[in-house]
């Protein structure tokens, strides 16, 4: 007779079931996870090490949070937060990884590698979570095409409150003036002859994006844009603006003031709050209000896609909040999201509207330079600096002081240009930042390649980052 | 023949000794022995690795590895590396740590990664670390 008394024929059985199910859960295409409240690894199946396991940098795979900390830093707070007994914590969080923790040697290429994770936690008690995690890179690119779609169907549908036509020359130049241009924009006809920008906010485009929308448009057959736009008085409107090529343009082509494209001007003003809030939840920081992560790679992908169409040059930093763990420690976490949060501010506040500043870690934060050198972004990056240390951020009747490390990187763009580089080199910049001290900008140079890399060969320690919480 | 019991994870040259095992030798080994052919389809599964993982042999061989056995080395730092080699014509001799999920627990292990060009059978070696 069998343990429990069964047959030897049902223990036969329940073992075999018993296999069969283990295999069940080894071949299931989806990764699933149970860990304790604290993100302490439980069970696991295969899928799931495969997606998690390039994320490592210790070849280990303890703890969940731990695991997801450089690319879901929220995922402790989010836990933390979520006060019931059970229930939904996040459905499908999107998680973007890039590669620059993948470069280390010559085999540990990306290739194969998601960019892309969803990610689901449910709480099943307070001492359990279940997760499961997908690789969804594909669905992600599809939807990113899906809103772009829309975004052009909202642009036909919304109702408006006014429309401008206006026609613009091969070079984007406002070629004719007409009384839709005057009635949504108040300018009147000296606006002939000067390039479409003149409706936007200053700083809100570049010269080369100006050329980058036309050529979109070239290949697309149209180009849409919502946002700020400029009324002759500085007063200012919410638009959707949509460029497309006109059919007989190339007829003539001694006639290069002559019209090439039409732009369609839409003050949908009216729409305004519904668009900002999508946009604001899909693609902003919870905590800062900054641009998040997946917002932050697109436009990153984006900008480098028309570099290399169109090659400018494009810089960016890196900015990593100095000893944010004793920030912590002495002030807990709601004093360390003050500091962040003030940090937010002097960020929006510094950089041009064009610039895309976003929070990529716990106390990291990226920020993409459209059309900048390393010698700019390098004096901005400065200006912040100073600007951060020369404030304190009020909190719960104390002042904290705060100083930021930054390492700025750029590439006078070409076809060899990746992010993967990009983001490489502005990594290693930081690190020397923070190696010589902190409180300083440093910017990239081959030299700093090279240290870093020996460096990585001799102990493949991670820089000397300041402990995420 | 050497004696099989002197052969260890760490033994050098060690693909060459293991295509000279029978099953029965290949169950005494005391660390896991994961065979596979050109298609990838599993064609050795020792006794070590059976316990472990909770699947008898008959499920596993003649099973793509990297998507029917092991989805979890699909990726750049196990399934790429053999790609690699395979393209490049060299041979392969890796041990790397990693985390396997044996029956849903994550556990620790060091995985030696064994091929070399012109050999029938590539082998992924499994010993649990402390």
């Amino acid at each position: 007779m069998s343990p429990g008394g069964l047959s030897d024929l049902a223990t036969g059985q329940l073992a075999a079931e018993h296999e069969a199910l283990m295999q069940f859960l080894y071949l299931a295409p989806v990764g699933l996870v149970q860990t304790g409240i604290d993100g302490e690894i439980l069970m696991i199946n295969p899928i799931s090490a495969q997606l998690l396991m390039p994320l490592q940098r210790d070849g280990n795979l303890v703890n969940l949070f731990e695991a997801l900390r450089d690319v879901a830093p929220e995922l402790r707070h989010l836990c933390a937060m979520f006060t019931r007994s059970n229930g939904m914590i996040c459905d499908g969080l999107h998680i973007h990884l890039n590669h620059t923790g993948y470069t280390g040697g010559g085999a540990l290429r990306p290739r194969r590698s998601p960019q892309v994770l969803s990610l689901s936690l449910l709480k099943l008690d307070g001492e359990r979570l279940m997760a499961v995690l997908s690789d969804v890179s594909e669905q992600v690119r599809r939807e990113r095409q899906l809103r772009q779609n829309d975004a052009w169907l909202n642009a036909l549908l919304t109702s408006i409150t006014d429309y401008a036509l206006v026609g613009l020359d091969r070079e984007g130049r406002v070629s004719e003036w007409n009384d839709t241009i005057g009635r949504v924009t108040g300018h009147s006809d000296d606006v002939i002859g000067r390039p479409y920008s003149v409706f936007y906010p200053v700083d809100a485009i570049t010269d080369e994006q100006v050329h980058d929308r036309l050529r979109e448009a070239d290949q697309n057959g149209w180009n849409l844009d919502e946002g700020a736009r400029l009324r002759a008085d500085g007063s200012q409107f919410w638009a959707s603006a949509m460029i497309s090529p006109l059919p007989d343009r190339d007829l003539d082509p001694e006639d290069s003031d002559g019209p090439a494209y039409c732009m369609v001007l839409r003050d949908i003003s009216d729409k305004r709050d519904a668009i900002e809030t999508r946009r604001k939840n899909a693609f902003c920081d919870h905590l800062t209000g900054v641009a998040n992560r997946r917002a932050f790679f697109e436009a990153a992908e984006l900008e480098l896609q028309r570099n290399r169409r169109a090659p400018r040059p494009t810089a960016l930093i890196l900015i990593d909040a100095d000893h944010f763990k004793c920030i912590n420690d002495r002030h807990g976490h709601p004093g360390g999201d003050a500091v962040l949060r003030q940090l937010g501010l002097f960020l929006s506040a510094t950089f041009r509207q064009v610039d895309v500043v976003a929070r990529i870690g716990g106390e990291e934060f990226a920020v993409l330079l459209p059309s900048s050198t390393l010698e700019g972004a390098a004096t901005v990056a400065e200006r912040l600096r100073q600007l951060v240390a020369a404030q304190t951020v009020a909190f719960d009747g104390a002042r904290i002081g705060l100083t930021v490390s930054a390492g700025v990187a750029a590439s006078d763009g070409g076809s060899d240009f990746d992010l993967d580089t990009l983001m490489k080199r502005a990594d290693q910049a930081l690190y020397a930042a923070k190696a010589n001290g902190r409180n300083r900008i440093e910017c990239w140079t081959p030299a700093l390649s090279q240290s870093q890399s020996l460096s990585d060969r001799i102990d493949r320690s991670p820089r000397p980052r300041d402990e995420t919480r | 023949m050497n004696n099989i019991t002197a052969l260890s994870f760490s033994t050098p040259a060690l693909l060459e000794q293991l295509a000279q095992l029978n099953a029965d030798q290949l169950d005494q080994l005391d660390f896991g022995v994961i065979g596979f052919d050109a298609d990838t389809n599993v064609c050795r599964y020792n006794r070590t690795e059976s316990d472990a993982a909770g699947l008898t042999a008959p499920r596993v061989l003649g099973q793509p590895l990297f998507t029917n056995v092991a989805p979890c080395l699909n990726n750049f730092m196990v399934a790429q590396r053999f790609e690699d080699a395979e393209d490049g014509a060299s041979a392969l001799d890796d041990t790397v740590d990693y985390v396997l999920t044996l029956r849903m627990r994550p556990i620790k292990v060091a995985l030696r990664l064994l091929a070399e060009p012109g050999s029938a059978v590539r082998y992924v070696l499994v010993q649990r670390r402390p």
